[in-house]
């Protein structure tokens, strides 16, 4: 079987990139649960934990550098290493979310939540869902399942309508809350932000696949046409 | 053949049409449409015993020098077909140069090797000019300009390959072909040749056989991907054509792909 | 070092293997050995008969030759002439003249014919080297005993004279020259005919003849003539060269006829017959030479699109020119040593005269030495010896000088 090596550290690199997809699971779940239960040491080892994201992220990188020096990566295994670069720098970036949540969960300190959180516990785990899926779909290089889940990303960009909507009416209603709501707006964004970027993961598995590099479902100017509107 | 002055309005300047090519009754390539573009280097890679040197020496009738070999189709220099009748395979080599995979200069001197071939040809100007005009070209002229007189034979492996190229160019043919000219020579004289051929391409067209993919990708325009498929899997053909840049990147043929990513056999 | 342990399967057998290594060097020394021997015994035996003592008796001494007081040994070439006159009957003597005028003459030649004729030294017995060095005492008293009159001499029937002398019939005055010169000249005719045209159907042969039935018969021929035995050659040549071509040959068709001969048997004749018998050699090492060549060298000159004439006049050729050499050197030493087709071409047996041109007759060293061997007595057993070792000296400077040029020629690129 002729490259047999080389198959095998393929594997390994994506077997890395899904143990970095499911820290980064973790940590978007678990930036919203300390929110939701005020747990600030929670929220504190998370921010430490993210250090383990980004060395994980440069492990994978140096292994990734490794192969292509010595494999002379052609066609289908070149496009999958280069893509791979990008995949676990988004991975890399929807840790950081999560980090964000987290520091505002610290920032938050004592001041209790404006509502009890539904909408954006909701948004983390439709994100994490696709999350999950779309790494499955990049391991196992399914261009169709790639291809259907950005559409989610709708969901979640109504959900964060939802949530601006209903901030600003308490900003409205409460100048006082104007803090606490932006914050909570600031980490809908984050959850919001991690939705899109799981789009970006899926375009790259389907560039593996195909070669062609496409947006697959753009929605974003469909967003900002509704902020206008409201 | 006549001399085509209006030469540089045909953009292939090499092109088959259903090309066969026989050992006998053995056809060892099958069905070749290719088209080489003027003043650009064309690869042809493939698994070793598929034919593309043998498809290369079409190019100039050097398959001629082994007894028994024919084609069918066309082969077209210039819009003229080079196995009409009336063509002389001398007069097609004079236009079409051929370096070897093994360095191979004559055994006279460094000098000698280049003005033997210039005056075979009725040259008749300034000889020393010539020599040292091809030399320079072959970017050889600095490491041999002190010892012209010593023999061919005392380069180095690279070096030789480059008196080789600079003794086909001093005729100003319009095709150089190499057959693996590099796969005999270390490393660093590899890369020399391979830079060596980037300068030359601005003024000659340059058509390379190799069996190492990463100097095809590093060095040519376009690729030729050629594989035993035709006729009952034991006949040459070309499976793929297209620009460098996407036949490694993303080739059109699974087979392609699969020898690009080693993945064949 | 430690012993390896023994796998299953395999055994310590290395002493055995070395063993066997050893018998077979050894054998193959020994072979080496032999033919050194061989050939050692050759030479000493050669050696042996080119020198000894000579017992011989003079018919007239020449001390009373001397006239006022000049030795016979130091007088003037008129007075040899003078002597010659006044001892032989004049028709003798005229015939001598007519033969060649004693004008034309050296004083060497005078005093050998002296020699011949007067003087005669007969010879009573000769002695090899290997006694002659060991027991010196007991030929001088066997000597003195059974034959008092004769005068004994250490004599080294290898001398510079001995091949510059022509040759006579009078052991103490013959010479080599005539021999030596008739195997020079035939040598040049046999090249001059055999090399260009063996030269060029290797060519043809390798270069340009196509594999087809008729140059496959051709060669198959070829290959067979190389193995004929000369003397057929020498019939070959009898019927044709002497007989058949006799104008030719002989030189009438260019009015340059030898008045003694006036037929085929001339120097030309024997060279183009050894000519033929050689050829079949030249090509086949031609060949071989030719094949030699790299395809590498070829396909670089057809790349850089040379004609074929071109390829085979610059590159081939030079290429292969130490070994068609080789193959030269070869047949040149296989035609100097030829006897037998020689003798059927017609070598004289008794000339003293230098060939001067195609058309004159000959003889060769080893036809010289053939008919030396054939007599009886003794003393020309000696100077066959000597004749042998001219030969092997004549034979050892070609193939030198040969491999130089060879050396030459390789070293040159």
């Amino acid at each position: 079987m002729p490259r047999k090596t080389f198959e095998s550290e393929i594997q390994q690199v994506k077997d890395d990139v899904l143990v970095l997809g499911s820290m980064v699971e973790q940590a978007i779940h678990g930036s919203v649960d300390g929110l939701k239960k005020r747990d600030l040491k929670a929220a504190q080892k998370l921010i430490d934990d993210d250090l383990e994201i980004n060395k994980k992220r440069f492990d994978i990188e140096n292994k990734l550098m490794v192969l292509i020096a010595t494999q002379q990566p052609m066609a289908h295994d070149l496009r999958l290493l280069a893509s791979t670069f990008e995949i676990i720098s988004e991975l890399e970036r929807m840790g950081d979310y999560a980090k964000g949540i987290a520091n505002i969960n610290i920032r938050m300190g004592d001041l209790p939540l404006l509502k009890p959180l539904i909408d954006i516990p909701r948004m983390a785990q439709i994100g994490a869902d696709m999350l999950h899926r779309a790494l499955t779909a990049f391991v196992n290089e399914d261009v169709d399942a790639a291809k259907a889940i950005p559409v989610e990303d709708d969901e979640v960009d109504a959900l964060y309508n939802q949530i601006y909507r209903e901030l600003m009416t308490f900003i409205i209603a409460d100048p006082k809350t104007i803090e606490r709501a932006n914050w909570l707006l600031w980490v809908a964004h984050n959850l919001e932000r991690v939705a899109d970027r799981v789009t970006n993961i899926c375009e790259r598995t389907v560039f593996i696949a195909t070669g062609e590099m496409k947006e697959i479902k753009s929605t974003d100017d469909e967003f900002w046409k509704q902020q206008k509107g409201s | 053949m006549t001399a085509n002055n209006n030469s540089h309005e045909q953009q292939y300047v090499l092109e088959t049409h259903n090309l066969d090519i026989y050992y006998g009754s053995f056809k060892a390539v099958t069905d070749v449409n290719m088209k080489v573009e003027r003043n650009k280097i064309t690869a042809i890679i493939g698994p070793s015993g598929c034919g593309k040197s043998t498809l290369l020496r079409a190019f100039n009738r050097m398959n001629e020098l082994f007894a028994g070999t024919s084609i069918r189709g066309r082969v077209m220099f210039d819009g003229e077909d080079i196995y009409a009748r009336d063509v002389d395979p001398v007069e097609v080599r004079y236009r079409i140069g051929m370096v070897f995979q093994k360095p191979n200069p004559f055994p006279k001197s460094i000098y000698e090797n280049i003005a033997w071939t210039a005056r075979i040809h009725g040259y008749k100007g300034n000889m020393n000019e010539l020599v040292e005009n091809s030399l320079r070209q072959a970017a050889l002229w600095d490491e041999v300009k002190d010892k012209l007189q010593q023999s061919g034979l005392s380069l180095s492996g690279g070096q030789q390959q480059r008196l080789c190229i600079a003794r086909a160019i001093s005729i100003k043919p319009e095709v150089i072909l190499m057959d693996e000219p590099a796969s005999a020579l270390d490393p660093i004289a590899t890369l020399k040749i391979e830079e060596l051929m980037q300068e030359l391409k601005k003024n000659y067209t340059i058509t390379i056989v190799t069996h190492n993919m990463q100097q095809a990708a590093r060095v040519s325009d376009y690729t030729a991907m050629m594989m035993l498929s035709g006729e009952g899997e034991r006949s040459g053909t070309v499976i793929e054509f297209d620009e460098t840049n996407r036949i490694f990147t993303i080739p059109k043929d699974k087979r392609t792909e699969d020898y690009v990513t080693g993945r064949f056999g | 070092m430690k012993e390896k342990t023994i796998v299953q399967g395999f055994a310590n057998n290395l002493d055995a293997r070395n063993r066997k290594g050893v018998i077979w060097h050894v054998i193959f020394q020994a072979s080496t050995v032999v033919g050194i021997l061989a050939l050692i015994a050759l030479m000493l035996n050669v050696i042996n008969s080119a020198f000894g003592y000579v017992a011989y008796e003079a018919r007239v001494d020449p001390d009373s030759l001397a006239v006022d007081g000049t030795a016979l040994e130091e007088q003037s070439k008129e007075q040899l002439v003078a002597l010659l006159q006044s001892t032989l009957s004049s028709g003798a003597y005229n015939k001598l003249d007519n033969e060649k005028p004693f004008v034309d003459r050296s004083r060497e030649e005078v005093f050998q014919l002296v020699v011949e004729r007067i003087i005669r030294p007969q010879v009573v017995e000769v002695w090899n080297l290997w006694p002659s060095l060991t027991q010196p005492d007991e030929i001088r008293a066997t000597v003195t005993k059974d034959h008092p009159e004769t005068e004994l001499d250490f004599v080294s029937w290898l001398t510079y004279d001995f091949v510059t002398r022509p040759q006579t019939s009078e052991p103490f005055t013959a010479g080599v020259r005539t021999a030596i010169l008739g195997s020079l000249w035939t040598i040049l005719f046999t090249i001059l005919l055999a090399f260009p045209i063996g030269v060029g159907a290797a060519i043809y042969l390798e270069e340009y003849a196509s594999d087809n039935w008729l140059n496959r018969i051709i060669q198959t021929n070829i290959n067979n003539l190389a193995g004929v035995p000369s003397i057929v050659y020498g019939i070959l040549g009898l019927a044709i060269f002497v007989r058949t071509l006799e104008p030719l040959t002989s030189g009438e068709v260019f009015g340059l006829v030898d008045p003694t001969t006036a037929n085929g048997r001339t120097v030309l004749s024997a060279g183009l017959t050894l000519g033929l018998l050689v050829l079949p050699i030249i090509i086949i090492n031609a060949q071989e030479a030719i094949r030699a060549v790299p395809r590498s060298l070829r396909n670089a000159s057809f790349g850089v699109g040379a004609t074929k004439w071109q390829t085979v006049w610059s590159h081939v050729l030079p290429n292969a020119l130490p070994g068609i050499l080789t193959g030269t050197i070869l047949a040149v030493s296989r035609a100097i040593g030829e006897t037998a087709p020689l003798v059927v071409v017609g070598a004289s047996t008794a000339i003293s005269f230098d060939p001067d041109s195609p058309f004159s007759k000959f003889t060769t060293l080893p036809i010289q030495i053939y008919q030396w061997t054939s007599r009886p007595q003794d003393e020309f057993q000696s100077l066959a010896a000597a004749s042998i070792l001219v030969l092997l000296v004549l034979l050892l400077s070609l193939n030198a000088s040969a491999v130089l040029l060879r050396n030459r020629f390789s070293r040159r690129f």
